[in-house]
């Protein structure tokens, strides 16, 4: 598939993407916001919002939703607003790539249709869950969440990247019932596709390989989230179903090995390049055996590997790259701070749940 | 491929019909520092191509930004007033 959408004669404008996207990132919450958040109630919340970046999203949205709900879909709504502009700003090779790195909200997009329909949750739920920041159109996202089975779904995807994972996937999924299967395959999908058509390592421009470099840390972050949730929860699954190739970290026979020995596993994670960022994630996990702990390091080291990167190469792809990471977690946070005040749970406890640089 | 010296010597020896040594200045004192001023903008302009896409940026997401912004877009302009003054050593 050749994936240049922008034109491949046109130059990019790094310059002028970059610098919006700076100001933009500027503009997210720091710490001490999130400080401020974990003690509001979610009327609070919903108030500190408007008067933030989000201001346009609470109140288009305000008139149809409140509380939690309200909070949930502005923040879909503005980040879908923020990276569809990215699109809208960028130009030749550098739309490209972040195209590419966006449709990983298309992969979204099918899990949670999947999951809608799955769970029988109606076309409404489903549409408000969409982040629609990725390439497939409103109609084909309409059309999905409309549909009553999975099978039917998958049926729907087949002639998207993502359809033939699937059908593959189908067979499992009707075997066991469980959606792990086919969410799985969306992912791999993903991941398979991001790297398309691109040159090898070898051969490719300075900025190709930056992108390359940013996308195998990524897949490899997975990796070891994905290791570690098996060696945790074990349970006879096949790791090589759960193995997302590209990274560097893994091979998938070493992958075998390792997750029937955490410490083994540990300890290969330790000695290689990402050690050091990981280091003290990991001796954490290796005390306190809390995975959610160590997710959410990893989540932080991956954060500031990108920083790292983008601070590093100033004018390439990295910082749009690394703002998008940023602003993800952003709403994540804030949505984990929305939830958690619904749910009566302290301060404190809110704050172990947040990913703060 | 031309050989670069080839080509300056072609250049430079336009119109004499022989290999002569002469002491004659290449081109006029004149059109040597009207190519430098054009010269020097020319890099001006390419370096201000860029601050200036970065600039509008800054300026799209912060109206407060239009000063430094312009300012900043403006600064390898002074490279063009530095050749400039070549123009007044050289030809006048």
């Amino acid at each position: 598939m050749s994936a240049l959408y922008g034109g491949s004669g046109e130059a990019s404008n790094y310059e002028y993407v970059i610098a919006r996207v700076a100001s933009r990132r500027a503009a997210l919450f720091d710490a001490d916001d999130y400080r401020k958040l974990v003690r509001m109630g979610t009327g609070e919340i919903a108030r500190f919002m408007e008067e933030s970046e989000y201001e346009a999203e609470m109140n288009a949205l305000g008139a149809r939703y409140s509380g939690v709900d309200l909070i949930e879909y502005a923040l879909n709504r503005n980040l879908a607003k923020h990276f569809n502009d990215l699109l809208r700003w960028a130009d030749g090779r550098l739309y490209d790539y972040i195209a590419r790195y966006l449709r990983k909200f298309d992969a979204w997009n099918v899990k949670t249709a999947l999951r809608g329909i799955y769970s029988d949750a109606g076309a409404d739920a489903i549409q408000s869950d969409y982040i629609r920041a990725g390439e497939f159109d409103d109609d084909l996202l309409d059309q999905l969440s409309t549909l009553d089975t999975v099978p039917a779904a998958v049926e729907l995807l087949e002639s998207t990247m993502f359809g033939d994972g699937l059908e593959a996937a189908l067979e499992d999924h009707e075997e066991t019932g469980l959606l792990v299967p086919l969410e799985n395959a969306v992912d791999r999908a993903f991941f398979e596709d991001i790297d398309e058509g691109l040159p090898s390592r070898e051969r490719a421009g300075r900025a190709t390989e930056l992108y390359l470099d940013f996308i195998t840390t990524e897949i490899d972050f997975r990796n070891v989230r994905n290791a570690l949730r098996l060696a945790r929860s074990g349970a006879g699954m096949d790791p090589a179903a759960y193995y997302i190739d590209g990274g560097t970290l893994f091979s998938p026979d070493e992958l075998n090995q390792l997750v029937n020995n955490t410490d083994q596993l540990i300890e290969h994670i330790r000695e290689s390049s990402y050690g050091e960022d990981l280091s003290d994630a990991l001796d954490e996990l290796a005390d306190a055996d809390s995975l959610i702990d160590f997710e959410h390091a990893l989540d932080t080291a991956l954060l500031e590997f990108a920083d790292t990167l983008a601070n590093r190469y100033p004018v390439s792809v990295l910082p749009v790259l690394s703002y998008v990471l940023a602003k993800e977690r952003e709403v994540d946070n804030v949505r984990a701070v929305a939830r958690g005040r619904e749910a009566g749970l302290d301060p404190d406890e809110i704050e172990t749940e947040l990913v703060i640089q | 491929m031309i050989d670069p010296t080839t080509l300056f010597a072609v250049v430079l020896q336009n119109n004499s019909t022989a290999p002569v040594v002469t002491s004659d200045p290449a081109m006029p004192a004149a059109a040597a520092a009207a190519l430098t001023v054009g010269l020097a903008a020319l890099g001006a302009g390419y370096a201000e191509r860029g601050i200036g896409a970065a600039a509008v940026g800054a300026v799209a997401e912060d109206d407060d930004m239009f000063g430094r912004g312009l300012i900043l877009t403006v600064l390898p302009e002074t490279q063009v007033i530095l050749a400039l003054v070549v123009v007044f050593l050289v030809a006048l």
